[in-house]
């Protein structure tokens, strides 16, 4: 007995290959669901689209691990550091009228590119008098750059209102006039540029159109990045007792990020898949079940009805066939406005014709055989005559239909979402492509924006069109025993 | 004949109600900008035939002033509208007769932002300028697709279960959900970007007077037509494998190798002559499909056909020619599956049988 059951088992296996790869692939997708559904707040997720969430990575990163493939050339591509003010190496210098605090950070820099920017978010609390901020860069041939100088803008100085900032009341409670700063500088700014044009003549090739970055980190015979230990001193000359640093933060910009890289607007690519997957799974499967629902009772009802109802419904699911669905969902889309349940309301409209065909026709032999002819002889109702015997007739049928019918609305999902149809508060894969194409990806070769959303979309396809011809097969097979 | 008759007019009925239907949601999505373009039209009209009959005939009608004149324009215009129905909703049937009448009459108005190579922006002529490169793109694709199915397909029937047929099966699964305009992103970035061979944006740079426009228009459309047949052989492969390999199964293919007729004879000679109303319906239908999903390939490829030059009027909210490309689209559509509805029920006569 168990030895007959292995067999049918090894038999099984040798001919769904297919389907076995298909449950694998299902199983990771529910698993990354799960992750993205009660493993990342609501919170987080909305964050998507605010720009603002992502400033601290780096823009058009590719992901971390090609450094370990460009080990094998000896290249390294710079990755994404940001120090903290905790890692900062401080000093103080009291002179007699003001006083000048350095935060050093050391920052090895062994890699074959230039890193993107530099990025230096500050928070400040001020007195009365703005302090002068100052950075100086040491590089590793002693060569040492003051990139940045000035004195803090008092536009900028906006007071702090009780409310706005929970955890500074216990601080304000002893300064009385205090306001904070909070800043950014940026490596592309025209004062670092400006600044780093005095140090012209230390190289031995133009820099006028360099970007800063590039000077910075570069050799003075030729402008290629110089390895060694940098250091970059952040120094605060205040001239009372009430100014505090309160956060700072030094971002050197890499060129590699994350699992998957991030896209033009900073954002982690990989969080974007992870976020999309409940979505594209919801979209494709709800429109499935909806649409083969449907289409099973329709087309039961079309083949069972005699005459003229039958006609007319087969009439119906003729013209269904023969509307341009693709053209008619722009249209409609572009109209009604970019809803989720909006869109997934079209899919199923456009998606039951064809499962309705096809089940008419089943319906129509299952209706001549001589069982369904004899209980009607008994004069049972057709409801029961459908629901007895039709249907359970139908169901793994039925079953294989729905896996083949989620690819079809997953597919459309992001060919509409790619033309900008999409609904924007949730982010699907075909939205990342969307904004990969419109910020053009391809021609700049950012593959990892490009690939890995696709690539999610086709193994979501892939599974369940495996599912569903693995699960006709076995039917098959079921019914030869 | 008759039955053959009566369902040839039973499907050109359907095809006119899914016209119909089409044309109807098209023109009550679009009915406002629909009437602003009536209304210009009416009035570039009035205009020009009032400035004609001036100077043909300079006496009869002189106006005193420009007021005047403005008065008598304004009040043509008023009545021509009223005539149109367009001072009516959008549901009165008068106003959509009309509508239905002018885009079935080919009267589609003039484009808002798109103009052609000379300058017009007529939608007929912006259509019928993009329509060959559409076709010119996805039927050299698709008859390249056709004949490597065929040969392949038949040669794979004869060797089922082998490795190599596996494989095909497996292609075609996957090929079937990877979406095309996807992998066509994919493919810039690899012959384009990476390997540099190829132009990633496929609109030729010469202009279509100039010379060596036809080198440069191909070299242009490699990329788009190896991506096409890329994705599209597979899935057409196993279809005509499982058709011919259903067909080897029969009796008349039996008594032929009994009579020892060669393997190659009976393959490529009866085999594919039986499974020919299988594949035209096939072939034909996967025509119509590539037809409808080329708006998405075109505008990756930026190929100017008919599909980017939708792309472009929705976002440009161009709503003359989104109307008269979504009838272009949908008429084509249409004609592709009555011609094939044509076709398969002339070469299979059971399904004309069933239907009737």
């Amino acid at each position: 007995m168990v030895k007959r059951i292995m067999q049918i088992n090894n038999k099984f296996i040798k001919e769904n290959e297919g389907g076995i790869i298909g449950i694998i692939l299902i199983l990771f997708l529910i698993g990354m669901t799960f992750y993205a559904l009660f493993l990342i707040p609501t919170q987080l997720r909305l964050h998507w689209n605010d720009p603002l969430y992502w400033s601290n990575n780096p823009r058009d990163a590719a992901p971390s691990w090609i450094n370990y493939f460009l080990k094998l050339f000896n290249y390294q591509l710079p990755e994404h550091k940001i120090f903290y003010q905790k890692d900062a190496l401080r000093n103080y210098i009291n002179y007699i009228e003001f006083k000048q605090q350095n935060n050093t950070f050391s920052y090895k820099f062994n890699f074959n590119e230039f890193p993107s920017a530099i990025d230096i978010p500050y928070t400040i609390i001020v007195g009365k008098i703005p302090p002068v901020i100052d950075i100086y860069i040491k590089r590793p041939d002693n060569l040492e750059f003051e990139i940045y100088s000035n004195s803090l803008d008092s536009n900028n100085i906006k007071p702090i209102t009780n409310g706005n900032d929970t955890n500074n009341n216990t601080l304000n409670h002893n300064i009385l006039s205090s306001n904070t700063v909070s800043g950014r500088i940026y490596s592309s700014s025209q004062e670092v540029k400006n600044a780093l044009n005095n140090y012209s003549n230390l190289f031995k090739f133009s820099i006028a159109n360099l970007s800063p970055e590039k000077i910075i980190f570069s050799e003075t015979n030729s402008n290629k990045p110089l390895t060694g230990k940098y250091e970059i001193i952040f120094s605060i000359y205040s001239f009372d007792s009430n100014t505090i640093l309160k956060d700072l933060n030094i971002i050197i910009q890499g060129k590699v990020f994350g699992l998957l890289g991030t896209d033009e607007l900073r954002r982690d690519v990989f969080f974007g898949i992870l976020i999309g997957t409940p979505v594209d799974l919801f979209i494709g499967v709800t429109v499935a079940i909806s649409s083969t629902f449907i289409g099973l009772f329709y087309g039961l009802i079309a083949g069972y009805k005699e005459r003229k109802i039958g006609t007319f419904m087969l009439l119906i699911i003729d013209i269904f066939l023969t509307l341009p669905s693709l053209i008619l969902l722009i249209i409609i889309s572009l109209h009604f406005g970019r809803n989720l349940l909006f869109l997934i309301g079209l899919f199923i409209l456009f998606g039951w014709p064809g499962l309705a065909l096809l089940n008419r026709t089943f319906s129509i032999q299952i209706k001549n055989y001589q069982y369904v002819q004899a209980s009607k002889l008994m004069g049972e109702s057709d409801l029961k005559i459908v629901l007895r015997h039709i249907v359970p007739q139908l169901l793994p049928f039925t079953l294989a239909n729905f896996a083949l019918a989620v690819p079809a609305a997953i597919l459309g999902e992001s060919a509409l979402s790619f033309l900008g149809l999409g609904d924007p508060s949730f982010p699907t894969w075909g939205q990342m492509l969307q904004d990969a194409h419109t910020s053009s990806a391809e021609t700049l070769g950012y593959w990892w924006w490009i690939v890995s959303p696709g690539f999610m979309i086709s193994i979501t396809s892939v599974t369940f069109i495996l599912l569903g011809r693995s699960s006709e097969k076995f039917f098959k097979m079921d019914k030869k025993r | 004949m008759k039955v053959f008759f009566f369902f040839l007019l039973k499907k050109i009925i359907i095809l006119f109600i899914v016209l119909l239907i089409t044309l109807f949601i098209t023109i009550f999505l679009l009915s406002s900008t629909f009437d602003q373009i009536m209304k210009d039209s009416i009035r570039t009209q009035v205009i020009e035939s009032i400035s004609s009959a001036i100077s043909k005939n300079s006496n009869i009608h002189q106006f005193k002033n420009s007021d005047e004149r403005q008065k008598f324009i304004d009040q043509q215009i008023k009545l021509q509208s009223q005539s149109f129905g367009l001072d009516e909703p959008w549901y009165s049937p008068k106003k959509i007769f009309n509508n239905v009448l002018k885009i079935i009459t080919l009267d589609l108005g003039k484009s808002r932002f798109a103009t052609t190579f000379n300058g017009s922006s007529s939608v007929n002529d912006l259509i019928l300028e993009k329509m060959p490169y559409t076709i010119l793109l996805f039927t050299s694709s698709s008859i390249t697709i056709i004949i490597i199915s065929l040969f392949f397909g038949a040669y794979l029937a004869s060797k089922e279960g082998k490795i190599m047929d596996k494989f095909i099966s497996g292609l075609a699964s996957i090929s079937q959900g990877v979406p095309t305009w996807w992998f066509s992103m994919i493919m810039i970035v690899f012959f384009s970007f990476y390997l540099r061979v190829l132009p990633s944006g496929s609109t030729p740079l010469i202009p279509p007077n100039g010379s060596g426009y036809t080198a440069d228009l191909l070299y242009h459309m490699t990329l788009p037509f190896i991506t096409l047949v890329i994705i599209g052989f597979a899935p057409s492969v196993y279809y005509v494998k499982y058709i011919i390999s259903r067909i080897l199964n029969e009796d008349f293919i039996k008594t032929l190798k009994i009579m020892g007729i060669p393997q190659k004879s009976i393959l490529y000679k009866h085999a594919l002559k039986n499974a020919g109303p299988q594949l035209t319906t096939m072939f034909g239908l996967g025509l119509a499909g590539t037809l409808g999903g080329s708006v998405l390939v075109e505008q990756v490829f930026d190929w100017p056909g008919m599909g980017n030059l939708f792309y472009n009027a929705i976002f440009q909210s161009d709503s003359p020619l989104i109307i008269g490309l979504v009838y272009f689209f949908a008429l084509i559509y249409l004609l592709t599956r009555l011609i094939l509805d044509v076709c398969f029920t002339y070469f299979d006569p059971r399904i004309r049988s069933e239907e009737s």
